[in-house]
């Protein structure tokens, strides 16, 4: 015994046992428990570590998803205004265009109506002074004609006796009769 | 020479009565150094798995991911979440280094529970973790370290030795301790909870072969687990710590 201590202590300095190789012995190398373990392990393990990868693959579709929306969102929103944008602008445009062909219209209108009123003043104007030339000429007329009587009246006045007036008688006496004779 | 080859053989019987080996190590020599080759073979598993895994994953990146993909964005994120909650602000180039912390410990843990290492036989020590060998979680344990260390002396500079006198004069000791403190509880923990874990499940193994074993083995996947992620939380918190502003 003393002999195998000893050599066992010895040995254990640096032993000399063995060489490379497989070890067959079933019951050291323990493959029995080890695939039981190994067996039990992959068939839990396989379930949680699924259902958690599976869960964060989830998430990472949910996360792509949603940004995907809003990105579209997003666009739909800006397309939108940039509409709205070209709509408002166009119609600012022709606000612009129609406005000034407006003030343009409006000018004409007030120059022709201006030019209308200014030939209907002319208008009363001539016929004022047509009128007033008339009145006058009238009036010169009248005057003359007045004139002519009394220096006629003057004459027969200054000149008639019974001879002439029985003469001037017997001639219009004639002249009715020839007018008389010239209307039948 | 007989009482060499009897003892051997009386070896040999010990050995098949009880097959656990503790502290036996397959060593390289490496320049002047021994190495625990175990530890590297398995550590460049784990390595292989976790650049291969991530590579396939990001060949094709698409908006919508697909499995894979969606699978490693998901631990980014939880990365993320940790480093954000625990640093702050500037989380952001912590992130790389949280994640290889928490990535690398946990699938070392996960692989040496779960892959049948023992099939393959090794002249000495056995395949295992690479977590439980002592050098693995000081290795990493330093390297947190050095990060906070850099942390701190980046963002404040030589003012970041003020923190050793806050908030009295008198904690002084006390905060250099915490210094020495830190990597071996981080250690030590890490270590202590794969090994341990590791020796039950054999110990059981040996004594009732078949079904006993499984609930320790879920046990010590669900332990090794949250140790992966307290390990990562902790260096991420120790960071935060050095980093943030005056109390």
């Amino acid at each position: 015994m003393k002999n195998v201590t000893d050599s066992f202590v010895s040995l254990g300095h640096w032993p000399s046992a063995g060489s490379f190789g497989v070890n067959t012995d079933i019951l050291a190398t323990n493959p029995i428990n080890l695939s039981v373990v190994l067996g039990v392990l992959i068939f839990f393990g396989k379930g949680v570590l699924s259902d958690l990868l599976d869960n964060r693959k989830e998430r990472i579709l949910n996360t792509i998803r949603n940004s995907e929306e809003l990105r579209e969102g997003a666009i739909e929103r800006l397309e939108k205004a940039r509409a709205r944008l070209r709509k408002v602008e166009m119609e600012a445009d022709q606000f612009r265009v129609n406005g000034y062909s407006e003030i343009e219209r409006e000018k004409l209108n007030l120059i022709n109506s201006t030019y209308k009123i200014l030939e209907q003043l002319e208008n009363y104007k001539n016929e004022t002074i047509y009128f007033e030339q008339q009145r006058a000429i009238n009036q010169v007329r009248q005057r003359v004609l007045q004139q002519a009587l009394r220096g006629a009246l003057g004459t027969l006045n200054s000149s008639l006796n019974n001879e002439l007036h029985l003469r001037t008688i017997s001639a219009n006496i004639g002249l009715f009769g020839v007018m008389k004779e010239i209307i039948d | 020479m007989n009482g060499i080859s009897c003892s051997i053989n009386a070896l040999n019987g010990l050995y098949n009565i009880s097959g656990v080996e503790v502290g036996q190590h397959f060593y390289w020599q490496i320049g002047g150094f021994q190495v625990h080759a175990q530890v590297l073979i398995t550590s460049w598993v784990v390595i292989a798995i976790l650049l291969g895994s991530a590579v396939i994953a990001v060949r094709n990146p698409q908006t919508i991911p697909t499995a894979g993909q969606n699978f490693f964005e998901y631990v980014l994120e939880f990365i993320r979440d940790v480093s954000k909650t625990q640093i702050g602000e500037e989380y952001g180039p912590w992130v790389p280094f949280i994640g290889t912390m928490f990535l690398f410990i946990f699938v070392s843990n996960w692989s040496g529970a779960l892959l049948p290492w023992k099939i393959i036989q090794l002249p000495h020590g056995e395949l295992a973790a690479p977590t439980n060998d002592i050098n693995t979680t000081v290795a990493l344990a330093l390297l947190t370290s050095v990060a906070y260390f850099y942390a701190g002396l980046s963002k404040k500079g030589l003012g970041y030795f003020s923190k050793y006198i806050q908030p009295t004069p008198i904690l002084l000791p006390i905060n250099i301790l915490e210094d020495f403190t830190k990597p071996l509880s981080l250690s030590f923990r890490l270590f202590g909870n794969i090994l341990a874990d590791e020796l039950v499940v054999v110990v059981l193994v040996s004594l009732v072969p078949s079904v006993v074993p499984i609930p320790v083995m879920f046990l010590g996947l669900f332990t090794s687990g949250i140790q992966a992620l307290i390990f990562a939380t902790l260096a991420a918190a120790y960071i935060g710590e050095s980093m943030e502003g005056h109390h």
